[in-house]
């Protein structure tokens, strides 16, 4: 039987998800007045229990602290059918989202990405231009407290990141020399990591242990800094609540949602209007669990593109090895440095499109687990110290995210018959590369070959796109990115796009999505910085369109 | 010894882990750092999904000389060799006596100045990527 919340009165706004995009959803909203609710289906993450300042570091993020979900298993995950995809995905499920693991590299996206159609004759253009967006890439960049350093010459002028940038190390200067060889573009990174106190953040401590758990209170997590504002102007967070389906009444309006507290007790929410956060494979997995007699092939799906066009942005590296002692266990980790060289579209190369790269510390001696069935005498015995001699505290990567372009095949689907700890149908994910994006990769990979032996390597590894999807649920692939965008496109025809320019339905007026599922493409670019901007714009302006919302009675 | 792992077990483990990891020019070997004792068992009690593999590879190897057992492992069962290697290198590597050896204090803090002048803008690192001027493409058009 399912129960109204105890206690709970008709919402204005029922948020669904407490990552990124809903607590800066739920901080505006409270802010200026708005009675909201948000139903998180993970718990609040204790901050103390982070291993970054313990030995067992390194052991611990191959599971516990993995970006994974399918290798974390936790009870407040949930399982993602990987078994058909070429990528691996990367999400947390807590108060604070993605954030609490994600790699903090706060990045714009460039002025073509928003035009790709119009400058490439690819995919669609957005709705909007950058120049539209930049005010509020501003403002969350103030929100935020990115470092950074302003004058990239990679994107218009602006007003750069308000802390001053986190120091490059030996990593980046090293890096930096070979670019500046070769005359290539790079320029010290912004992060989403204080450089000095900021409202309650610590400065950063290079410690490295960015993506498993920031001990120094450095990272920019959204339970820290939008959630508390949120709760202070009345936010009502509900932790562990698995949110089951969208409700909606016979007039195709939204009025809540189904919920599973963690007794197992069916719960229901209502609200006047709803606002789903819950990534590019959440959000398409609970619109297309919505199903009803006026939306029988889910919710807000009329264009059939809810969980098309999914993109996980590809990603390869090459690693150099040194003689020289770089240190490069330490932060940010995070990144030093960027590069914005082969960004932008050169046909001649054979592809559309790009790249950014980054420099990524080498960690610790550990490393990620040994590969099984490696020839014994190249991985054990004389070779294993070898090996670290010749890679430990020497090595650091040119990271390459290529930009996904959409394609209606890779997509999220319902699984037949994987469902997560509540029996609500999980997600299955189909995806394989496309031929651009392996021209991409091949031309980036021997481009950063090129600077890593111009910055003095003396050998380097090359990690092409990921091929063995056996390697998904191990901690084997702990380097592996899969960024969830384009599942619910924005767009201003209801037959092409899921939602409008503001995040709203076309199908049904109350009914909006704020996360990565709304992008049109995915730009080569870590994605949290734009969708926290993209959920900002349209925040403000439901904000300000309050009184002309359709809600549900 | 008692722990998680019986005494055979553990002896098997031990004598395994000289085999992954020698003695090599100023490193120890692994049984010389202890890996087969008390960090034995921190390790398998924080990654308890770690114990069914490994033990698994153990019980192969139990009573069969170390490191033809352990090559005849990694052809047989490479996923059980796998797993005892990573928990012998985690125990190795958390050593204090080898972190020093090979140069890692751990992940330590680090603290910075952000006030202080960054050497790429002192010593003109950065000076001529800020030359080249801009690299990116304008918006073709404003939005109505």
């Amino acid at each position: 039987m399912v129960s109204v919340n105890k206690g709970s009165k008709v919402a204005e706004v029922l948020i669904v998800g407490a990552g990124p995009s809903g607590l800066v959803a739920a901080k505006h909203l409270t802010q200026s007045g708005f009675d909201v609710v948000c139903l998180e289906q993970g718990e609040r993450v204790d901050h103390g229990s982070y291993w970054g300042d313990k030995p067992e570091f390194e052991l611990m993020i191959q599971k516990r602290w993995h970006p994974n979900p399918n290798v974390r298993d936790l009870e407040s995950d949930y399982p993602v059918n990987t078994s058909e995809s070429d990528v691996p995905i990367l999400m947390y499920n807590a108060v604070g989202g993605t954030s609490i693991v994600y790699g903090a590299h706060w990045q714009r996206f460039m002025p073509s990405d928003f035009r790709v159609q119009t400058l490439d004759g690819v995919a669609d253009d957005w709705p909007f231009t950058y120049e539209d967006l930049a005010p509020y890439y501003d403002e969350m960049e103030a929100e935020i407290g990115v470092s950074g350093l302003g004058g990239d010459p990679a994107l218009p002028a602006g007003k750069g990141p308000p802390l001053p940038a986190l120091p490059i190390g030996r990593m980046g200067r090293k890096a930096a020399e070979g670019m500046n060889k070769l005359g290539w573009h790079w320029w010290p990174a912004p992060n989403s990591i204080a450089s000095r106190s900021f409202e309650g953040r610590n400065p950063c401590a290079l410690r490295g242990t960015c993506r498993n758990g920031c001990v120094e209170g450095a990272k920019a997590t959204f339970d820290v800094t939008h959630l508390p504002a949120a709760l202070k102007h009345g936010l009502r967070l509900v932790a562990g609540a698995r949110v089951r389906e969208i409700l909606v009444n016979d007039q195709g309006l939204a009025t809540g949602a189904v919920y599973i507290d963690r007794n197992g007790r069916e719960r229901r929410q209502l609200a006047r209007a709803v606002i789903v956060c819950c990534n590019g494979v959440g959000t398409p997995r609970l619109l297309l669990n919505s199903k009803s007699s006026l939306f029988p092939d889910g919710l807000a799906n009329s264009s059939g593109l809810v969980g098309r066009n999914l993109m996980l942005h590809p990603y390869s590296t090459v690693v150099g090895h040194f003689d020289d002692w770089l240190e490069s266990w330490l932060g940010p980790a995070g990144q030093p440095i960027q590069s914005m060289q082969f960004y932008e579209t050169d046909t001649s190369r054979g592809f559309v499109r790009g790249a950014k790269w980054h420099v990524l510390p080498g960690g610790g001696p550990l490393g990620g687990p040994p590969a099984p069935g490696r020839p014994f005498d190249e991985a054990w015995g004389p070779a294993f110290h070898q090996n670290r001699d010749r890679i430990f505290g020497r090595s650091f990567e040119w990271g390459i995210m290529a930009e996904d372009l959409p394609e209606e095949a890779n997509r999220v689907v319902l699984d037949p018959e994987l469902a997560d700890s509540d029996g609500i149908p999980a997600a299955k994910i189909i995806y394989d590369y496309s031929e651009n994006t392996k021209r991409l990769s091949e031309f980036h990979l021997a481009r950063a070959k090129e600077a890593m032996e111009a910055a003095g390597a003396t050998s380097v590894t090359v990690r092409g796109l990921m091929t063995d999807r056996s390697e998904h649920n191990t901690g084997a692939s702990l380097r592996a990115t899969g960024h969830l965008m384009g599942t619910c496109k924005m767009g201003n025809d209801p037959r092409t796009s899921v939602v409008n320019q503001w995040g709203r339905s076309h199908d049904v007026p109350n009914l909006f999505v704020y996360d990565g599922s709304v992008f049109v493409t995915s730009a080569g670019f870590n994605p949290t910085g734009t969708i926290c901007a993209v959920a900002l714009r349209s925040v403000k302006h439901l904000i300000a369109d309050r009184r002309n919302m359709k809600v549900a009675a | 010894m008692s722990g998680i792992i019986d005494d055979e077990l553990r002896e098997t483990f031990v004598a395994v882990a000289d085999i992954l990891i020698p003695a090599y020019g100023a490193m120890p070997a692994a049984s010389t750092v202890d890996v087969g004792g008390a960090p034995l068992d921190r390790i398998l009690t924080l990654r308890d999904d770690l114990l069914e593999t490994f033990i698994r590879g153990l019980a192969a190897m139990a009573g069969k000389e170390p490191e033809g057992a352990a090559r005849a492992l990694n052809e047989s069962d490479p996923g059980a060799l796998a797993t005892i290697g990573l928990v012998a290198s985690a125990a190795y590597y958390m050593n204090p006596r080898v972190m020093q050896l090979i140069g890692y204090p751990g992940q330590e803090r680090r603290p910075i100045d952000p006030d202080a002048p960054s050497e790429y803008l002192q010593d003109g690192l950065l000076q001529p990527v800020i030359d080249r001027g801009p690299i990116y493409r304008p918006t073709p058009e404003q939005s109505t």
